[in-house]
């Protein structure tokens, strides 16, 4: 070889010369910089709660049991397997009834709730799936009518808060007799008592987690129905396939990547979703975290522990999938037209159908929360039963003086209370700040990485930043929360701040890279070639052309954030935001007023969503509707 | 003064090889056509070039600069080259219209010694010293008017690419790319987006602005005509080896191998199997189309053992090339088509150095009544400038071109005789040139 020819030059000389050509690259530099950052504010959490099932707490059983609380010098620096090894194999002693049961630690704090989660888990997955998928194929391959008007309602149990449905249900099928408390409309209205499992358990809650989490099943896998090309079907048909053989052996195959995409994403939300099962009153990982005592506070986090190996479990499984041979979601048509499926007179029937349903999902919580702040005592319908208008009052939404008659415990209306609107401040500041970082880190990953796609580094930083998007919510939560105590911040903004931002970048990273990838490399080299610097490439080029799915990476993170509650619940007092108001409101009984702020969140949402969809043209559902 | 030199330059991606040590001398104001079938490394190698790749190993010098040394760990980003670069796809951006395409990257030019002359061309020249400024709004018109101008796409400043035709989205990339005057241009498929009409055309036009312009062309295409009518040298790539780096004409006449043979020519040259040896008088006479016995007639002196003994040294010597990573994209001797009118089964012996290969391109296949081989027409197309027939020789199909409206009627019997000295011969054994020559029919 013709090396002598070279002019060599030292060994250090070369290393800096190639790390300064690495470095001055912006997209390198900035990958970098966020794989660190991520590295730590993603993983630094979860170890913290690793090593808190590990650690002595002060007052609690692990301190007593291994009887050194005694010994404060102690504390922090000695470790102790207690906790794992009581979970797992004490037994306790409760009474059930008048008899005095004795029954193992695990089944009651672990096997119960771990097998609930899993169960509810699969049940909403198969409800979404089915729900949404058929709706999916509904609107996209069928001559469905109304489809404008069903497909963005059906979008609504998502952009409404976890709990809207959840609180529905209960103000529909609960009954003082069955479940205790206040008579629901179904009782006031037709006086129909529901069975107790209608009402509470694992039935209500896997129905309302499907239908909230529908609308991804149907964004997902409509979105390649609406994108496969037609021509595949076409060619079926004229080979003279029967319609049902084209659908099993063509398109559901090629959908099959979509569902596995809404599986993987609908179980592990389930899994974390702590309203749902908290209101509908049924024991899951997530609501025994919660409800356990604080000298177990080292079991819970095992519990958080737990959730988080489903979270890698999906993430490894996801991983497998979507690297696959058979990943044909980009199959995606030239032929413009397919023909639509003609249901016949069958299109009233099923467009009838998911009117009503729908108008149940979406449109009526809204009227019901309405209603709830306009009844003088929760679940009083007297002025339905006997219309008489008399029977309302304006009371929860305009007391203006501070009194105790009245069942105001001593809060003003909704509209003068001044601590639901300091609340109502804290989310809309968490949600701008979370929306921002997210979205700019985000928009900066996915640029980031589409720039580097042979890059390991780039592909660890990719899937760092989606880490937490598996991750059931209350896991991130207990995350953050045992390592904000830890540093302090605890109940500050800067804590939600930052648990937002981390579970929230992949929404904006995401919906990114899927358009980064789409814009051809060479009209950014068009620009280097030129020498344009590269934030100029970035604001004048990159952004202009990509900023419909830039948008929606900072309204997705944005819209989440206002109505998150299970991910904040932990990490602050209950004033701080107004999610955590709600569970307020609700436990000292003033129902009106968790339904009034319920039906501000959702009109502001909605409005929201409006506005920016008609400025921008980006939209919640174009954001969810992507692959990693 | 815009030489480019490559140096040993490869890049691969683990033991995949997209280029292949190649070693390259591109001439100031050269047009040289970087040729080869798709995913031959010749993209690559441009965009190496232009440092929008970076190769694995190798140095690349553009006008004296040692723009990339893998050793010196000597990396020059793209944008600090000063090259032009024209897409495939054009890559125009879609937010900015035609004017603001054109201007931007003036706008942002910042530099001591600039000057626009009367022509509206831009002079740069950093070491007459001064401050460093931008251009002004009046400057950059001057070039935008002049530049558009060459192309002829005035009319359409205003509008966005979305509003044009594929051919002006084309004149508009091509204005963006000489406004800011880059001393190489280099172009990656340029026309190949274009209807058939409109890439004549344009061809035409590339032609007369590597003129005007006086800078380096680098081209890249697939498009073995394109090459051939725009180059002033054609770079062949096969495989990330590059096969031969000649003048049009001379790529056409002396093909290296018989990959470049196959390669270059439309309608593709004939390739006559051929088996016999060297005579005294350094013919060969060789039996082809299985019953003709026919006399090689070489146009130059040639020893085949001497030939043979260097073209085996070269072979070994680039087998034994050595290599960070064994190459998974292996290079496989080129399966040259012989066509046939159904299929024969492969010969089974193992061949020897007394089996040749003899290409005859289609223009030298002259058809006439004293012609000593006989055949039938198989089919025939006239276009009405010419006429390419293929004609049946027992089982094999030899394609000629024949000038003129000249009808012929399928099945009809003709005779046929080799023309010219245009013949060339290649080694079985290895594939390479051997010589040109005549070919006589005993």
């Amino acid at each position: 070889m013709a090396n002598e020819t070279y002019n060599r030059v030292s060994g250090f000389r070369r290393t800096w010369n190639r790390f300064h050509t690495y470095i001055t690259k912006p997209q390198n530099a900035i990958l970098l910089a966020l794989g660190i950052i991520l590295t730590v504010t993603t993983l630094f959490p979860m170890y913290t709660i690793v090593r808190d099932t590990v650690r002595l707490h002060p007052g609690s059983i692990d301190s007593q049991g291994t009887a050194l609380e005694s010994q404060t010098e102690v504390m922090g620096k000695t470790l102790t397997t207690y906790n794992w090894k009581n979970l797992f194999t004490a037994k306790i002693t409760t009474r059930v009834g008048r008899e005095r049961v004795t029954r193992s630690v695990a089944s009651i704090y672990l096997w119960t709730p771990l097998i609930n989660s899993v169960l509810i888990s699969i049940f909403a997955c198969f409800g979404a799936i089915l729900y949404g998928g058929v709706f999916a194929y509904l609107v996209t391959r069928t001559n469905l009518k109304f489809k404008k008007y069903l497909s963005s309602i059906f979008i609504f149990p998502y952009i409404m808060p976890q709990w809207t449905l959840a609180v529905m249900w209960q103000n529909l099928f609960n009954s003082n007799a069955v479940t205790g408390g206040n008579d629901g409309l179904f009782v006031a209205l037709f006086n129909v008592f529901m069975p107790k499992w209608w009402c509470e358990g694992i039935f209500p809650v896997s129905v309302v987690l499907a239908i909230h989490y529908a609308p991804f099943a149907y964004i997902l896998i409509g979105g390649i129905f609406r994108n496969m090309d037609a021509n595949l079907e076409e060619a079926a048909t004229i080979l003279d396939t029967p319609r049902w053989k084209t659908f099993f052996r063509i398109t559901l195959p090629l959908v099959k990547p979509a569902i596995l995409s809404t599986v993987l994403l609908v179980f592990s939300s389930a899994m974390g979703s702590y309203p749902i099962p908290h209101y509908l009153k049924l024991s899951t990982l997530s609501t025994q975290y919660v409800g356990m005592s604080s000298n177990r506070a080292g079991q819970a986090s095992i519990l958080a522990v737990i959730m988080m190996l489903f979270g890698f479990l999906i993430l490894i499984v996801n991983q497998r999938i979507t690297s696959g041979r058979k990943n044909f979601t980009t199959v995606t048509g030239k032929s413009g037209q397919s023909s639509l499926v003609n249901l016949g007179a069958a299109k009233y029937v099923f467009s009838f159908m998911f009117v009503i349903f729908t108008l149940f999902t979406g449109i009526m919580p809204i009227v019901l929360f309405a209603v709830e702040t306009f009844l003088p005592n929760p679940g009083d319908y007297s002025f339905l039963t006997y219309g008489i208008a008399g029977h309302t009052t304006t009371k929860w939404w305009l007391t203006a003086e501070n009194v105790t008659e009245n069942g105001m415990y001593g809060q003003k209306g909704i509209l003068y209370n001044s601590d639901i609107w300091r609340a109502f401040g804290g989310t809309f500041f968490v949600a701008v700040c979370c929306a921002l970082l997210a979205g700019t880190i985000g928009t900066l990953i996915g640029y980031c990485v589409s720039k580097n796609r042979r890059s390991k580094w780039a592909s660890y930083v990719n899937n760092m930043a989606f880490l937490p998007y598996l991750m059931p919510s209350l896991a991130v939560g207990v995350a953050f929360f045992v390592f904000g105590s830890g540093v302090g911040i605890y109940n500050t903004f800067l804590l939600l701040v930052l648990a937002g931002t981390v579970k929230y970048i992949p929404f904006a990273s995401r919906s990114a890279l899927n358009s980064m990838m789409q814009l051809s490399g060479e009209i950014e080299e068009a620009a280097i070639i030129q020498d344009i610097p590269w934030w100029k490439r970035m604001t004048q080029i990159i952004i202009p052309i990509q900023k419909t799915s830039i948008i929606s990476g900072f309204l997705l993170p944005f819209m989440t954030c206002l109505r998150e509650l299970t991910l904040f619940m932990l990490l602050c007092g209950q004033g701080k935001i107004i999610t955590t108001m709600l569970g307020y409101f609700d436990e000292m009984g003033l129902y009106a007023f968790s339904s009034g702020i319920n039906l501000i969140l959702i009109i502001l949402i909605l409005v929201f969503n409006t506005i920016v969809n008609k400025l921008t043209g980006a939209s919640i559902d174009s954001g969810i509707g992507g692959r990693s | 003064m815009a030489r480019i030199e490559l140096t040993h330059v490869t890049k691969r991606w683990g033991g995949f090889y997209a280029v292949d040590d190649l070693s390259l001398l591109i001439d100031d104001n050269a047009f040289v056509t970087l040729l080869g079938p798709s995913g031959c490394g010749k993209t690559t190698t441009l965009r190496m070039i232009a440092g929008l790749e970076t190769p694995t190993t190798g140095k690349i010098v553009i006008d004296g600069v040692t723009v990339f040394d893998s050793d010196a760990g000597i990396n020059i980003p793209p944008n600090k080259r000063r090259v032009g670069f024209l897409f495939q796809n054009y890559a125009l951006w879609p937010n900015m219209t035609v004017y603001q395409n054109i201007s931007f990257g003036l706008s942002n030019i910042n530099e001591a010694g600039l000057s626009v002359n009367e022509n509206g061309e831009l002079i740069r020249n950093p070491s007459a010293g001064g401050e460093a400024r931008k251009l002004t709004k009046e400057e950059i018109d001057k070039i935008v008017a002049r530049v558009s101008a060459i192309v002829k796409i005035q009319p359409f400043m205003d509008r966005y690419p979305g509003e044009l035709s594929g051919g002006q989205q084309q004149r508009v990339a091509i204005a963006r790319t000489l406004a800011p005057g880059p001393r190489v241009l280099f172009m990656d498929e340029p026309l190949s987006n274009l209807d058939a009409k409109l890439r004549l055309e344009m061809r035409s036009e590339l032609q007369r602005l590597h003129l005007s312009t006086g800078s380096t062309f680098v081209y890249v295409t697939h498009d073995q005509m394109e090459a051939m009518t725009l180059a002033t040298r054609i770079c062949l790539i096969n495989n990330g080896v590059l096969q031969q780096y000649d003048e049009p004409l001379t790529v056409y006449n002396r093909p290296n191998n018989t990959f470049i043979a196959d390669f270059v020519g439309n309608p593709a040259i004939n390739f006559i199997n051929a088996r016999g040896t060297q005579q005294g008088d350094g013919s060969f006479s060789v039996k082809i189309l299985d019953s003709y016995e026919a006399k090689f007639v070489p146009t130059e002196k040639i020893n085949v053992a001497e030939w043979y003994s260097s073209a085996e040294k070269e072979i070994a010597e680039f087998e034994a090339k050595e290599r960070p990573a064994e190459k998974i994209n292996k290079d496989l001797p080129f399966n040259y088509p012989v066509a046939t009118v159904s299929d024969t089964e492969k010969e089974q012996r193992e061949l020897d150095r007394e089996d040749w290969v003899i290409g005859v391109r289609p223009e030298f296949i002259r058809i006439s009544d004293d012609g000593p081989i006989e055949g039938e027409i198989f089919s025939a197309m006239p276009t009405g400038m010419e006429t390419t027939v293929r004609i049946r020789v027992g089982n094999y199909l030899l394609t000629g071109v024949v000038f003129g409206g000249v009808l012929y009627k399928i099945g009809q019997k003709i005779r046929l005789s080799f023309a010219g000295n245009g013949a060339v011969l290649f080694s079985r054994v290895n594939g390479r040139f051997v010589c040109c020559g005549r070919v006589d029919i005993a």
